[in-house]
């Protein structure tokens, strides 16, 4: 039913009138472009480029009309409130007793029972949380058996489902044999069940039951889980821990009187999560508290308003990470602990976006390679360590502190370098047989600790003292100064070279002021070598020190780097400007200027170098063209040869040269030149052996 | 009088995580203009850990800032790991040992907390960094003081100048940290550390007189 009107539209009309299809506006929506895109698109659900050619305007023009209908209040989006609530009350669950994730499941949906939503809820959350190669303990219980019974994830290799705890006689159907046998079917793992009773009538039985090579090793299995999944559980009286028959009732008065208000994987806890002690614990065999805490993921599903005080007391005593429960709860929850604002926040109106529609193919988040983004650096030492295990292992087990496994060695000089994280493989690749000794390790652009470092120059120590050497940044110094401090107290003596090749980061009046940037690659190979050489402490410092004095380092950055935890660009680069004397912490360069061609790039950075280092023809010199992230090695070449140009022009000899990733901004693109004025000392200590993960010479 | 315990007061340093934590993304943002974007996500690691090891634990103010500043010391790195971690180590040495803290309690302990972090950092007011928030809030809650004001209104004092301090660093020129070497581009964008410590010094004075409100009204 189309009614054609007379009033022919500025848009459009003159070129699509002709054909067919071509749909004036109807008479009840008046002259208002806007009211018939915003219908056809949410009434009559057509897309932007049907409604494009409808209306005879372009795909863009309707997008912009959408756009702005939703800015000016003529469609309103609005959220089911019942769901806005239940998200709002994860999202203060998790940030309150900062979970890795909540789920919140609506509660005015009262079609089914609660531990029906819970478990089919808890069920799609283990689809995403269960990944191949993991071992999961299940403990037991309603809930528990509700989530096994709805549960499916296909797909999954590798996977071994273990029972928390030992079995029981008990008359109820969600036994502890049951739900990990009905879990293991769900998501076709291998099944480890505990042959034992739960409780057993002594403790010498249950010491005796642990012993055994069968249970033992049900047990080990136990040790391996990464993850699991538990209710929780109340004390009050009308809880079905009482009726279950799985604790005595005797003994579940005694944990009761001792202010107990919840049980964990059969564990009792108190109002603060703290265990409480009883006459059960010595006779229980199932998973213990201490277990349960050092497992990775511990979801636990659990709902109902009499639960709130034992939930509370799991996630205060820390036992939860994961937390599925509904929004009855979750708020009850909350308001227990004395958070009172989420009323508030829910009751503000969810806010309208009044920013125009971007392009599709506008980009908020990079894309990365990530799990947990604030596992990030965890994640990645644990594959660097496993990656170079021939060249270096934990200190302590740490993955922050890393030693060389053929490093230190008594009579030498110790060598322990360290930064933040995200300049891979700077500071970890450098460490080996006639390098560095030992790595201290940060979070991303942020210095370690002083404990770590300390640990470092204990480990490095032969006896004849440490050098640590690090880049010219404010909180690496305050740090590492302080790990030489408690270096001092332990009677190793630290001596420091703090790299400032960036000759871009201040005048040259200011040297000591400047920052270290890629140039520490030629300062780590002098200390590494002079350390190796067995020199004194001084003398390696020394050589370190002439090597500082005589590496210029200049960067240019094209596009800014993102961090891993925001995946959001950390600054803006307009599209035509490029960044000169860049750093490698994604900080701003010190001038802007245009994008121009490698050659006149080169160009600046060399002149820039030549302008501070005094070589005369026929000096020699070490090159190092490094990219700091995501420019490739193709453009990185192409930088090369015009440095070379520029070298061989003046008669200066390249006596080594390196061209790749040593010293990156995460994803930042953009290059350093690194030059090194060589003499015979430090020429001799350039190609003094080594071997490491990323540098082997010799 | 106008004292607060000392013993129950350990949750205002939750509260002072629990700001920081929120403002992540935030203090994030403000750093990446001129610093390298990391201090939201540093600061909320180091104040979340500590509150997680103060939480359900009843401390005392005293003990949950050595819990804190103990974690930023040595567990963050970092400059503002040391920094900030000097500074609440000295809160927690100045009121160790009373059981009530009142308005000149309040006070030593703020400057001692400054003494800490200028003994280790070398930056003065006017370099853009967290001083130009902690030096002008702690002058003028001493300076309510002298003037005879209650205890809560020297809180009051003492937020204001904090923002306003905070503010002021907008219009300087950083000469310390990353951003110094941006020289004059770094003029427009508050301070990262500046505004951090302004968020801390609400909390912490909004904390204090919460519980000056509820002394008083126990008191009665």
């Amino acid at each position: 039913m189309t009614v054609k009107t007379l009033s022919a539209r500025k848009n459009g009309t003159a070129r699509a009138g002709a054909e067919a299809g071509t749909e004036p506006i109807p008479l009840r929506y008046g002259d208002d472009p806007y009211v018939w895109a915003c219908w056809l698109y949410y009434e009559d659900h057509m897309t932007q480029g049907d409604i494009a050619e409808i209306m005879g305007i372009s795909r863009a023009t309707v997008n912009s009309y959408l756009a702005d209908a939703r800015a000016r209040g003529i469609v309103n989006i609005s959220l089911e409130p019942s769901r806005l609530s239940s998200l709002s009350i994860a999202q203060e669950l998790k940030r309150h007793f900062g979970l890795h994730d909540c789920l919140v499941v609506p509660s005015d949906d009262n079609t089914r029972p609660l531990i029906d939503r819970l478990g089919g809820a808890a069920a799609q959350a283990l689809a995403k949380l269960l990944k191949s190669g993991d071992t999961l303990a299940v403990a037991w219980g309603r809930t528990v058996l509700a989530i096994a019974e709805q549960a499916s994830v296909p797909g999954l290799q590798d996977v071994t489902v273990v029972q928390a705890t030992g079995g029981t006689a008990a008359n109820f159907a969600y036994t502890p044999e049951l739900c990990a046998s009905v879990m293991a079917g769900a998501v076709n793992a291998r099944l480890v069940n505990i042959t034992a009773p739960a409780v057993v009538s002594t403790a010498e039985i249950r010491d005796m039951l642990l012993r055994e090579p069968l249970i033992e090793s049900q047990f080990d299995a136990l040790g391996k889980a990464n993850k699991a999944l538990f209710g929780i559980s109340s004390l009050r009286p009308n809880s079905t821990i009482h009726t279950s028959g799985f604790f005595e009732s005797v003994s579940l008065q005694q944990y009761l009187a001792r202010n107990a208000v919840g049980v964990v994987a059969g564990r009792f806890i108190d109002g603060q999560g703290k265990p409480v002690a009883g006459p059960l614990d010595d006779r229980i065999i199932g998973i213990s508290l201490d277990m349960l805490k050092a497992i990775n993921l511990r979801i636990a599903v659990a709902g109902g308003f009499d639960k709130v005080p034992a939930i509370l007391a799991a996630l205060r005593g820390g036992y939860v990470n994961v937390l599925i429960t509904d929004a009855a709860t979750g708020r009850g929850i909350l308001n227990a602990d004395g958070v009172t604002e989420l009323d508030q926040k829910l009751s503000q109106r969810p806010k309208i976006d009044h920013r125009a529609a971007l392009p599709s193919n506008f980009r908020t988040h990079i894309k990365k390679f990530l799990n947990d983004p604030n596992d990030v650096v965890e994640e990645m030492l644990d594959g660097v360590v496993k990656a170079h295990a021939g060249y270096i292992r934990p200190i302590k087990g740490s993955h922050r502190a890393l030693v060389a496994r053929t490093g230190p060695r008594p009579g030498k000089v110790g060598l322990v370098i360290g930064g933040g994280t995200g300049h891979e493989p700077c500071f970890l690749g450098y460490v080996g047989k006639g390098l560095a000794d030992a790595v201290a390790v940060g979070n991303i652009f942020s210095s370690p600790p002083p404990g770590t470092i300390f640990q470092c120059a204990n480990a490095a120590s032969g006896g004849q003292g440490v050098l640590f050497v690090y880049g010219n940044y404010a909180g690496d110094v305050m740090n590492f100064d302080m790990a030489a401090e408690m270096a001092a107290e332990h009677n190793i003596e630290v001596r420091t070279v703090v790299t400032t090749d960036d000759i871009a980061s201040s005048p040259i009046e200011d040297k000591e002021g400047r920052r270290g940037v890629a140039g520490n690659f030629f300062m780590f190979k002098t200390a590494g070598a002079a350390c190796d050489r067995g020199l004194s402490l001084d003398a390696c410092e020394a050589a370190t020190r002439k090597a500082n004095a005589r590496t210029f380092t200049m960067g240019v950055a094209l596009e800014p780097c993102s961090m891993p935890q925001t995946r959001r660009q950390n600054f803006e680069i307009g599209p035509d400007d490029i960044e000169i004397g860049m750093g490698i912490h994604g900080e701003r360069g010190v001038i802007r200027d245009k994008m121009m061609s490698a050659d006149e790039i080169a160009d600046r950075v060399m002149d820039r170098i030549f302008s501070e280092m005094k070589a005369a023809p026929g000096d020699r010199v070490a090159v190092l063209v490094n990219s700091f992230g995501a420019t490739p090695l193709m453009e990185l070449y192409i930088l090369f040869r015009r440095v070379e140009q520029r070298l061989s022009a003046k008669d200066i000899k390249i006596e080594a040269n390196w061209v790749g990733h040593y010293c990156t901004s995460l994803d930042m693109v953009g290059a350093s030149i690194s030059v090194l004025h060589l003499d015979n000392e430090l020429t001799e200590l350039l190609h003094h052996p080594c071997d490491t993960a990323v540098l082997r010479i010799g | 009088m106008q004292q607060f315990e000392n013993a129950s007061a350990g949750d205002i340093v939750l509260s002072i995580a629990d700001r920081i934590i929120e403002n992540r993304a935030y203090l994030s943002e403000i750093d990446g203009k001129i610093g390298d974007g990391d201090h939201g996500v540093n600061m909320a690691k180091g104040f979340g850990m500590a509150a997680d090891r103060i939480r359900g634990n009843d401390m005392s103010l005293a003990t949950a800032f050595d819990t804190l500043g103990t974690v930023l010391m040595t567990e963050i790195g970092g400059s503002m790991g040391p920094l900030y971690g000097v500074m609440f180590t000295q809160f927690a040495e100045t009121i160790e040992k009373s059981s009530s803290i009142d308005a000149p309690a309040f006070s030593a302990m703020l400057s001692n907390g400054l003494d800490g972090i200028q003994s280790i950092g070398s930056a003065k007011v006017g370099d853009k960094t967290l001083l130009d928030t902690l030096v002008p809030a702690i002058a003028a809650f001493d300076a309510a003081n002298a003037d005879g004001k209650p205890f809560p209104e020297a809180l009051d004092a003492l937020v204001l100048a904090a923002e306003k301090g905070r503010d002021s660093t907008r219009d300087l020129v950083a000469r310390i940290g990353r951003a110094s070497r941006l020289g004059e581009r770094s003029v427009g964008v508050l301070d990262a550390g500046a505004t951090s410590c302004a968020l801390i010094l609400k909390a912490l004075a909004l904390g204090a007189k919460q519980k000056l409100l509820i002394s008083a009204t126990a008191g009665r």
